[in-house]
């Protein structure tokens, strides 16, 4: 479907008067639906607060966000999202907090064992599954957490950096993975992200924000054959991509 | 391993030092010529308490009773009005600042104003140990209530579930770490609370037998009674540190892996 999620002039103002902060916008972005579109600008641009406002968890100072025309106007319960800070609780293993997430949302554990299983091994920590979040590392946590934030299967992902705590051979293998999954089930990926070079790998579309408060400076399609192995990663295109990419942060000196 | 070792150590380092201490004690009694009625030595406290020991357990009975009534009423009260003020922002502008102006008066000057009203009896040393320790739990209830992680409350709004599957599934075991350091304060505030309340007006207990005893010049069982108001509260203060370890295990692991 086209124009599956319309965000228009969307805005968003922090506090007021003297603290006022512009965190971002205004922006329109539309997005159909099964497309992977990353969103990547400089720390500090708003990136995370556009994501809470699609998600409904923050509210707009103004503009409006569809869904399907639509309007949000309260939390979304029907998407799966990851934040900048993982979201695993500290009495929960980490089968536990995978759980958390069924548990909330009134699905039947059972019926889920085996997905949770298979997840797991896809990000190397089945044999963590019952140990908990203190005992592992910065970047397994995040690997639970994207476990965890993905396992009722949503329709719809946004994603936060979430693979920003990895080590560049974990990172690389849970993109191709996560590719994988997006080019069979097809759902509508948020994706944010500080690396060019992984929203180049993975997206349709990349939209590039400017430093706070954040506008959009561009958009770029990535022409592309899926699935983008390293033979992808390897070619003149792919490099112009991230060239292209570079010399627009350049031009702000944020790289 | 390398801790367990460095525990029964430090562990032992402290019965050397209680040894040393009350050795200190019994020794510079006759060395510096104190006089018994001012401070007896340890040997004498144990003989001369022995003599007195049913009175003493009976009283210790009393005592724990008043302590741990009014301490569980006071758990029970905290914990209550902690969630509801937590949840309802009418009482968190209303009760929360009244509770916490409350919390600056030192309660226990209310004692005497309770004894007068309510009598010798059970209720006033009670309701004194409950106002002992009801501010430190409500107070710590409703911080920990309130002190939920914004990614936590964002991820358990965008799985649209219930606010009681929220509180029993999020919430609640978040908040206990925090209740329990108000638990804690409370158990320690306890004894106190019980023992003043006998000072001012009882005919039985661990404060009723101190002060008589003193009044007779008698130092040598109002430290027995005083040994028996430690056992007390340390038994009160080790069951709810053992509570903690039962219900928050979680906790107390991530402390000792954090030090
Ligand atoms: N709750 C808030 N109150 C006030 N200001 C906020 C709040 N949240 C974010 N901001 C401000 O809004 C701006 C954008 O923040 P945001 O977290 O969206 O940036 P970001 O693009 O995600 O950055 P990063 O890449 O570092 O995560 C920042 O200047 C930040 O200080
Ligand atoms: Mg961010």
């Amino acid at each position: 479907m086209k124009n599956f999620i319309e965000v228009t002039e969307l805005k968003k103002v922090f506090g007021s008067g003297e603290d006022e902060v512009h965190a971002f916008g205004p922006a329109t972005i539309n997005i159909n639906s099964g497309e992977f579109v990353s969103v990547l600008g400089p720390s500090g641009c708003g990136k995370s607060t556009l994501m809470l406002m699609v998600a409904g968890l923050l509210d707009s100072t103004s503009g409006k966000v569809e869904f399907e025309k639509k309007l949000v106007n309260g939390p979304k319960t029907d998407i799966g999202i990851m934040f900048q800070d993982n979201t695993l609780v500290p009495w929960r293993t980490v089968k536990g907090n995978i759980e958390l997430q069924l548990e909330l949302r009134g699905l039947n554990l059972k019926d889920y064992q085996e997905q949770i299983n298979n997840i797991l091994k896809s990000v190397n920590l089945d044999d963590f599954a019952d140990r908990f979040p203190n005992e592992l590392s910065g970047g397994m946590q995040q690997r639970a957490a994207f476990c965890q934030a993905m396992i009722h299967d949503p329709k719809i992902i946004l994603l936060d950096e979430p693979l920003g705590k990895l080590d560049a051979m974990t990172r690389e293998k849970i993109r191709a993975d996560f590719q994988k999954l997006w080019m069979v089930k097809k759902p509508t990926v948020i994706f944010v992200t500080h690396s060019i070079e992984e929203a180049v790998q993975l997206s349709n579309r990349v939209i590039l924000i400017t430093p706070r408060p954040g506008k959009i400076d561009r958009e770029i399609k990535i022409d592309l054959p899926y699935p983008r192995d390293l033979n992808v990663k390897r070619s003149p295109k792919f490099a112009e991509y991230v060239n292209s990419i570079q010399e627009v942060f350049h031009k702000y000196g944020v790289i | 391993m390398k801790k367990f070792i460095k525990w029964v150590f430090s562990g032992w380092m402290l019965i050397l030092f209680f040894i040393g201490f009350f050795l200190f004690w019994e020794y510079s009694i006759p060395l510096f010529d104190i006089p018994r009625y001012i401070l007896p030595s340890p040997s004498e406290i144990v003989l001369k308490g022995s003599a007195d020991l049913d009175k003493l357990i009976y009283y210790t009975g009393v005592t724990a009773l008043e302590t741990v009534l009014g301490y569980i009423i006071a758990l029970i009260l905290g914990v209550g009005f902690g969630i509801a003020i937590s949840f309802s922002s009418i009482l968190r502008r209303t009760l929360y600042p009244f509770f916490v102006s409350i919390e600056m008066t030192p309660k226990i000057a209310f004692a005497p104003l309770f004894i007068s009203w309510f009598g010798f009896g059970l209720m006033p040393k009670v309701i004194i140990v409950v106002l002992v320790c009801f501010f430190p739990i409500v107070l710590n209830a409703i911080l920990a209530f309130n002190s939920l992680s914004n990614e936590l409350t964002l991820f358990y709004q965008s799985t649209g579930a219930s606010r009681l599957k929220t509180f029993f599934s999020i919430r609640l075991p978040a908040a206990l770490p925090q209740c329990f350091v108000g638990f804690k304060y409370a158990a320690i505030n306890a004894t106190v609370g019980a023992t003043i309340a006998e000072f001012i007006g009882s005919d039985k207990g661990l404060g009723f037998y101190i002060s008589i005893v003193t009044g007779n010049m008698r130092p040598d069982l109002a430290f027995a009674g005083i040994f028996f108001l430690t056992v007390l509260g340390l038994t009160i203060f080790g069951f709810v540190t053992m509570m903690e370890k039962i219900l928050i295990p979680w906790h107390i692991s991530m402390k000792r892996i954090n030090k």
